[in-house]
């Protein structure tokens, strides 16, 4: 069991270089609709020592987005301060506002049960082609339990799954997939239960080790941060190299490896918040984009490192101001006039997609597609927009 | 898992649900005792965060007892509960667990004799899916 060591959180996150300057809290996007929550408050209280009892009840709210890193001139890692304030709140008893009944963490909780099997790969289509023993694996993550999860969104993350297989095949990219991956834990982790990301960490990092694995590719931007920086911080797990999708179909498109092919549309991407600001992957997915005959990319007016987050928080404490950043996002995208706003994550698709039903007629009506589906499609490998 | 009965939780209705328990009390029909009951308004309250969260906190199986459609004290759609019954038993089945630890149980009001049936046969197929994955682990 962690123990919560205040000064060692101080000191990692470099809260105390905060020069009280509000430049977070301008650029906040959760500041922005409610006034109540101010990262430059959070840390002023969130240092102090005497406050044992009293409870920042707004430390939930934070999307994790990074914008106020993106700004903060001295880049104090509020984020990081926000998730250790969240474990200390834990450890000192308190329960986590979970959104859609708890299901994400009862289900995540489960999932890292002492001899548990799933049958987690019944989606896998029969065309394609996984090389059992290769020592690189494609991690699904989440992908089979959200679309069941969320099955009255409409939401398809199975699809850009799907299209990254089918990529990776035709770009002879071989991969193993392992039958009982966890889930990477970001979730509990950044919402302050690392004991319940220790036990989905330590499963998943025992069965890298049995099977031998060196590389991960995944589709999934919050697993290649989680499994590429978190697991080597927070587990003894070095040596195994992880990227995202587009780290590795780039490459292949500039070099003629991957020959895209076409497709008529005007589409606009948005930038995954940890794929953008946290790993600086904004290029890859342009240029595989690019490379798509036909296909017309128009940017939104918040894009790449000034992005506007999704909304999303890590199934905690979602409510209206997460419905009117999502809006404001829908708003952008399809002020570029584009049909279909394309994305590299599969929780952005979710929770732009949950905005989008919950206003149904009255609200807009542009497609969301995964950027691995779009790919896939372009080459008549399946892949279909949701919306 | 340690001690020898399997847990099984059973989210009841006040009404239709509760009338079928009632009334097998009222005759003296026994069921199983590892059968907890947590009573909620409605069934439409049960979502499927709710059916996970028992399963995490140590159930072995669930039942979610309650109206036969078109029969709700309140008007409510029994689609909403099939629905996330549906999702919980696909997320079951996904995690290996096994999709039959769930079962939706509409009865009709004051049917004491069926519940017993049923929760009987629920619990006992339980236990035998708990000592089989006893024995296996050991």
């Amino acid at each position: 069991m962690q123990v919560f060591d205040k000064e060692r959180e101080i000191s990692d996150t470099k809260v105390r270089l905060c020069l009280d300057c509000g430049k977070c809290t301008v650029v906040c996007p959760v500041a922005q609709h409610d006034p109540d929550f101010n990262p430059r408050l959070i840390v002023q209280r969130g240092l102090r020592q005497d406050s044992v009892d009293s409870r920042d009840e707004t430390i939930w709210s934070c999307t994790s987005c990074n914008m106020c890193v993106e700004r903060c001139n001295y880049k104090v890692k509020f984020p990081e301060f926000v998730h250790a304030l969240r474990f200390e709140a834990l450890a000192n008893g308190a329960q986590p506002p979970c959104s859609h009944g708890g299901a994400l963490q009862a289900l995540m909780h489960l999932m890292a049960s002492d001899g548990l099997q799933q049958d987690r790969l019944t989606w896998l289509p029969d065309d394609v082609e996984v090389s059992k023993g290769c020592d690189t694996i494609f991690f699904v993550g989440y992908a089979p339990y959200f679309d069941i999860v969320f099955s009255d969104l409409d939401v398809n993350t199975l699809d850009g799954v799907r299209g990254a297989l089918r990529l990776l095949n035709r770009a002879n990219v071989s991969f193993d997939i392992l039958e009982n991956e966890r889930c990477c834990g970001r979730d509990l982790l950044i919402q302050g239960d690392r004991e319940g990301f220790m036990a989905l960490a330590k499963a998943n990092t025992e069965e890298f080790a049995r099977r031998g694995v060196r590389k991960i590719i995944t589709n999934c931007p919050e697993c290649r941060y989680t499994l590429g920086v978190d697991y080597p911080k927070m587990l003894e797990e070095k040596g195994i190299e992880v990227v995202h999708l587009t780290e590795v179909l780039a490459p292949l498109v500039d070099s003629g490896g991957l020959q895209p092919g076409s497709l008529e549309k005007k589409v606009t991407y948005h930038d995954p918040c940890t794929l953008g600001r946290c790993l600086r992957v904004f290029d890859q997915p342009r240029r595989v984009l690019g490379a798509v005959a036909g296909l017309e990319l128009e940017e939104m007016e918040q894009s790449r490192e000034k992005a506007l987050c999704c909304g999303a928080v890590p199934w905690v404490y979602c409510g209206f101001v997460n419905r009117q950043i999502q809006d404001q996002r829908l708003m952008q995208a399809e002020a570029t006039g584009a049909s279909t706003m394309v994305t590299a994550c599969p929780k952005c698709q979710i929770h732009l997609r949950c905005a989008q039903k919950s206003r149904e007629s009255k609200g807009t009506r542009i497609e969301i597609q995964d950027l691995a589906s779009v790919l896939a499609q372009s080459l008549d490998l399946g892949g279909e927009a949701i919306g | 898992m340690t001690g020898s009965a399997a847990h099984v939780v059973i989210f009841v209705c006040n009404w239709d649900g509760l009338s079928c328990i009632e009334a097998a009390a009222r005759t003296g029909h026994c069921y199983p005792a590892s059968a907890r009951l947590v009573r909620v308004t409605c069934l439409s309250r049960v979502n499927q965060g709710l059916i996970l969260k028992a399963f995490e906190l140590g159930a072995d199986g669930v039942m979610l007892l309650g109206c036969e459609p078109g029969n709700c004290q309140f008007d409510v759609e029994s689609r909403l509960i099939a629905e996330e019954y549906d999702k919980a038993r696909m997320i079951l089945k996904l995690l290996g667990l096994g999709e039959e630890r769930l079962d939706l149980a509409q009865m009709p009001g004051g049917d004491g004799y069926g519940f017993v049936r049923r929760v009987t046969s629920f619990v006992t197929r339980i236990e035998q899916m708990r000592a089989a994955r006893l024995a296996r682990s050991r």
